[in-house]
């Protein structure tokens, strides 16, 4: 009876952990995109893998980072762990007390620290500095198990071997350190699966361009769940249990030599072979992983680019890097706010930024981009001119910015779970919708829509009504499923909400995923915004940058991109080219002017303005 | 080892140079920017900040969490490592190591695995509307961040406490049970003090990640709910405010070394009981 109910207690808590495990790999094989769905087999997310080479690059990167780092640590752990053993009781406490540090302490407070030093240091952060930051949290690791063994080691052996006439080296190496190998193994395995698995001190101190795996599936998961994902988690789980079996096969055959060798031999064959059988790979994996990560970045042919998740077609990207011999290094923000943050705390991060209207300004005013070389850029003319007219709200002479693309802020919906279609607003706060609502999670558009609601201009800096939107936003609060960026999207089409507060751009691609869904500028007015590429002050390569935004200039490739994204282009020669009328005329991507004539674009605020909705934003989303 | 003076300073002179750029310094830098405020003049304002209602709430909210997870952890685990530790058979390190793979994986992907589940339209709906049953509906909310925490921290709870539980000696028992306590004396008065020390340790490895946790938090609260990890963050992410960042840290830093503290005295207390 008893060992019954142990057994189903150990079950269930087995079933506990595999489960999920289970189900992101049956997903990976799953045709639909539909998570609840089965669709049928197939593979063609591992072939989409495959060619997906900035997952490559991530996968790389971390296999890397996590060999090197747990090498460097193993060796420095041990060498400081047989220095201890000479050390007056004090200072061994001392050095034990600062190794406990990283270990204790939570990660979000030794990757800001890092990030700190980096940053304070003028340390170019990217592959460096995150393989520093893995060192320095490994070597505990690697102390705490080698230490123990150190201590149980007999002090007398160690001393024969000098008596015996052995140098102190050789005494070393063949009288103590057998004896620590295999807390040296368990360290650096410890350290090995500590680095792979680290997010938290990575995300703080990876600089642009870098990723590992972790940090490349937060940002991939932030805008939507892609069944790649799933696909790498396969691959991981498949990879862990093969060398979970090869382990346990080495041990057995270890095992079994043992018995009818004399000890040393065996030992000494087993461990040069092993060791030979962990380096070959080892070295493999390391050079295999410069080479495809990248990592010595920063040739002199590169340029960095920044802009916002899912807003370009990765094929243009593949076009200009063959046109003009220009390596691209492409980053997603998810927020103008957190473009503004990192390109503030990292000035030569990038290269080329995609900005919106206000941000543009705030980037002018406070002298973080540069003139553009319009020389350079010819095809600029292609641009509309009622755009270019547009644009000087905020770049005055047309000298910073060349737009990129543009729209309206509105409502998408799905029309089989709403009464009636939306025409205000409101809806976003009728209890009818409670659990059903994505409302955006970044900081202008959300006070955009309470404002307007509430009468006041989205661009107000008075508190008084800052605060009354505030509070709307808080009771609307328990009716929000979730605030989302580029989720709303992928949630939109997977029927998990009936209104999302969204970008006209995002709607074109959401409805074709899905017919039930329409869009709709609420008629107490809204947002249109303007989007446009612009060049740091402190860029690396301007020439490059210029390159760039020609190259996203011309017709063609704004045609190409427009099919892809689906955003409003404002480049009326590659308008001009779009064969399916119905696209063409779209009123969603290209509204008129009665829908226009409602629409507000944002302006900068200033320092205090943006402070104060800084400050009432955190309120909102704590509050409750 | 004997080892001379000369000898051992050289060897740990690498280890120790690194750590006092890597580990100290850096610590320092999250101290002056906390007590510090723009113009670098001093100030109490960037951790006294942590009185405001928004951020005492978010820290609030994350210690609740993390003490509720901490505890359904501990509840979850305790038995199982009974049951594991008294399982004398060969193949007791296999199933051990069964317990601890999931943490191979990666830790975002195990998070991304529930969203997967509790979405609305995920996969626990699709089968309870497959049965006829009602949904549920926890995603984005604490209930969901609690399972998240206790899912991805869980064999950092199991592993101390088997450990501590495997080391006791059978002969301890059987000594209670020969002086005629009953097998409940038995759990509470040996073998419960007798497993304090992997308690503590399981108890930080999970209440201090769970703590100051924001990428949980984030996928599975829908950015609806901010705990004290994702304040900081923001900080430094959105914001670019390093001090106000770096003054939040040290409040946490607070909470860790009370936590320590408190972990070290009943430590004591359970070797010298």
């Amino acid at each position: 009876m008893r060992s019954k109910i142990e057994k189903l207690y150990t079950g269930i808590i087995f079933i506990f952990m595999y489960a999920p495990i289970v189900t992101l790999m049956v997903l990976s094989f799953n045709s639909s995109k539909s998570r609840a769905k089965w669709g049928g087999f197939t593979l063609k997310w591992y072939i989409n893998l495959i060619h997906d080479s900035s997952v490559l690059n991530a996968m790389a990167n971390t296999l890397v980072i996590a060999l090197i780092s747990t090498v460097i640590a193993t060796v420095i752990g041990t060498i400081t762990c047989v220095g201890l053993m000479g050390v007056n009781r004090r200072s061994r406490a001392v050095i034990m007390g600062i190794t406990n540090i990283p270990m204790i302490n939570a990660d979000i407070v030794t990757g800001i620290s890092l990030m700190l030093l980096f940053k304070v240091l003028h340390f170019e952060t990217g592959f460096v500095s995150v393989l520093i930051a893995h060192i320095t949290f490994n070597i505990p690791y690697v102390m705490l198990a080698v230490l123990p063994a150190m201590k149980t080691i007999d002090p007398n052996v160690y001393e024969a071997a000098l008596d015996l006439g052995a140098k102190p080296f050789h005494a070393f190496r063949k009288a103590v350190l057998p004896n620590l190998t295999s807390s040296v193994l368990a360290g650096a395995l410890m350290a090995f699966t500590m680095s792979i698995d680290d997010f938290i001190i990575t995300y703080f101190t990876k600089g642009s361009g870098f990723d590992t795996l972790s940090t490349k599936i937060y940002n991939e998961v932030k805008r939507g769940i892609r069944p790649e994902i799933y696909a790498i988690s396969t691959i991981i789980f498949a990879v862990v249990i093969v060398l979970l079996m090869m382990s346990e096969r080495m041990r057995n055959r270890h095992a079994s030599v043992r018995k009818d060798a004399p000890l040393y031999k065996v030992e000494k064959r087993i461990s040069r072979r092993r060791f030979i059988l962990m380096l070959v790979p080892a070295f493999a994996i390391i050079i295999l992983g410069m080479y495809f990560g990248g990592v010595f970045k920063r040739k002199s042919n590169q340029l960095f680019v920044y802009n916002a998740g899912e807003y370009i077609d990765p094929e243009i990207i593949e076009m200009f890097s063959e046109e003009t011999g220009i390596e691209v290094i492409y980053d997603e923000f998810e927020t103008l706010e957190i473009m503004y943050a990192k390109i503030y705390q990292d000035d030569a991060a990038y290269d080329v930024l995609c900005p919106s209207d206000y941000m543009i300004a705030k980037l002018i005013d406070n002298d973080m981009i540069q003139e553009l070389d319009l020389d350079k850029i010819p095809n600029r003319k292609n641009i509309g001119q009622q755009y270019m007219e547009a644009s000087k709200a905020f770049d005055p002479g047309n000298k910073y910015a060349i737009p990129y693309c543009w729209g309206t802020v509105g409502i998408l919906y799905n029309t089989t779970m709403v009464d009636e279609p939306p025409t205000s607003w409101d809806v976003l706060w009728d209890e009818k919708g409670a659990g059903e609502i994505l409302m955006q999670d970044s900081i202008r558009d959300a006070f955009m829509v309470a404002l307007i609601r509430n009468g006041f201009d989205p661009n107000t800096t008075d508190p008084e009504e800052l605060a009354i939107a505030a509070d709307d936003l808080i009771a609307q609060k328990p009716l929000v499923q979730a605030y989302v960026i580029d989720q709303a999207k992928d949630k939109m089409i997977g029927g998990e909400a009936a209104y999302a507060v969204t970008y006209s751009g995002d709607v074109m691609e959401a409805m074709a995923g899905n017919e039930d869904l329409d869009y709709v500028v609420p008629e107490e007015g809204s947002n249109v915004w303007l989007d446009c590429w612009v060049v740091t002050k402190k860029a690396r390569n301007p020439e490059a940058a210029m390159k760039w935004i020609d190259f996203m200039c011309r017709p063609d490739i704004a045609l190409k991109n427009f099919e892809f994204i689906m955003y409003s282009t404002p480049n009326t020669a590659a308008w001009e080219m779009i064969e399916d009328e119905e696209l063409k005329n779209s009123e969603v991507a290209f509204p008129g002017d009665d829908v226009l004539k409602r629409c507000t674009s944002y302006t900068y605020l200033g320092e205090e303005g943006d402070q104060l909705y800084n400050d009432m934003w955190k309120k909102v989303k704590t509050g409750e | 080892m004997p080892i001379n003076r000369k000898t051992s300073r050289l060897l740990n002179s690498p280890y120790v140079a690194w750590a006092v750029i890597f580990i100290i310094v850096p610590l320092f830098m999250v101290f002056y920017y906390g007590f510090t405020d723009d113009s670098g003049s001093f100030t109490f304002d960037n951790v006294a900040a942590i009185a405001s209602p928004e951020h005492m709430h978010s820290l609030l909210l994350a210690v609740a969490l993390s003490v509720v997870s901490t505890v359904i952890c501990f509840i979850l685990a305790y038995p199982l490592g009974m049951i594991l530790a008294r399982n004398k058979a060969s193949n007791r390190s296999m199933i051990i190591t069964l317990f601890i793979l999931p943490m191979w994986m990666n830790f975002l992907l195990r998070t991304l695995a529930w969203m997967t589940l509790l979405e609305n339209k995920g996969v626990i709906n699709g089968v309870l509307d497959f049965l006829h049953l009602p949904g549920i509906n926890i995603i984005n909310t604490p209930a969901a961040i609690v399972i998240g925490m206790v899912y991805n921290f869980l064999p950092f709870m199991i592993l101390p406490i088997y450990n501590s539980l495997s080391s006791i000696d059978d002969s301890v028992i059987f000594a209670a049970r020969d002086l005629g306590a009953d097998s409940k004396q038995t759990f509470f008065k040996v073998t419960l003090p007798l497993t304090v020390p992997g308690i503590i340790s399981g108890v930080t490895m999970v209440f201090i990640p769970a703590l100051t946790t924001f990428a949980i938090s984030t996928m599975l609260g829908g950015s609806k709910i901010l705990l004290i990890g994702n304040v900081i963050e923001q900080e430094f992410t959105l914001s670019y405010d390093w001090n106000l960042g770096s003054g939040l840290s040290i409040v946490l830093m607070v909470f860790i070394i009370i936590n320590i503290v408190v972990s070290s005295i009943s430590d004591k207390k359970g070797e010298e009981s």
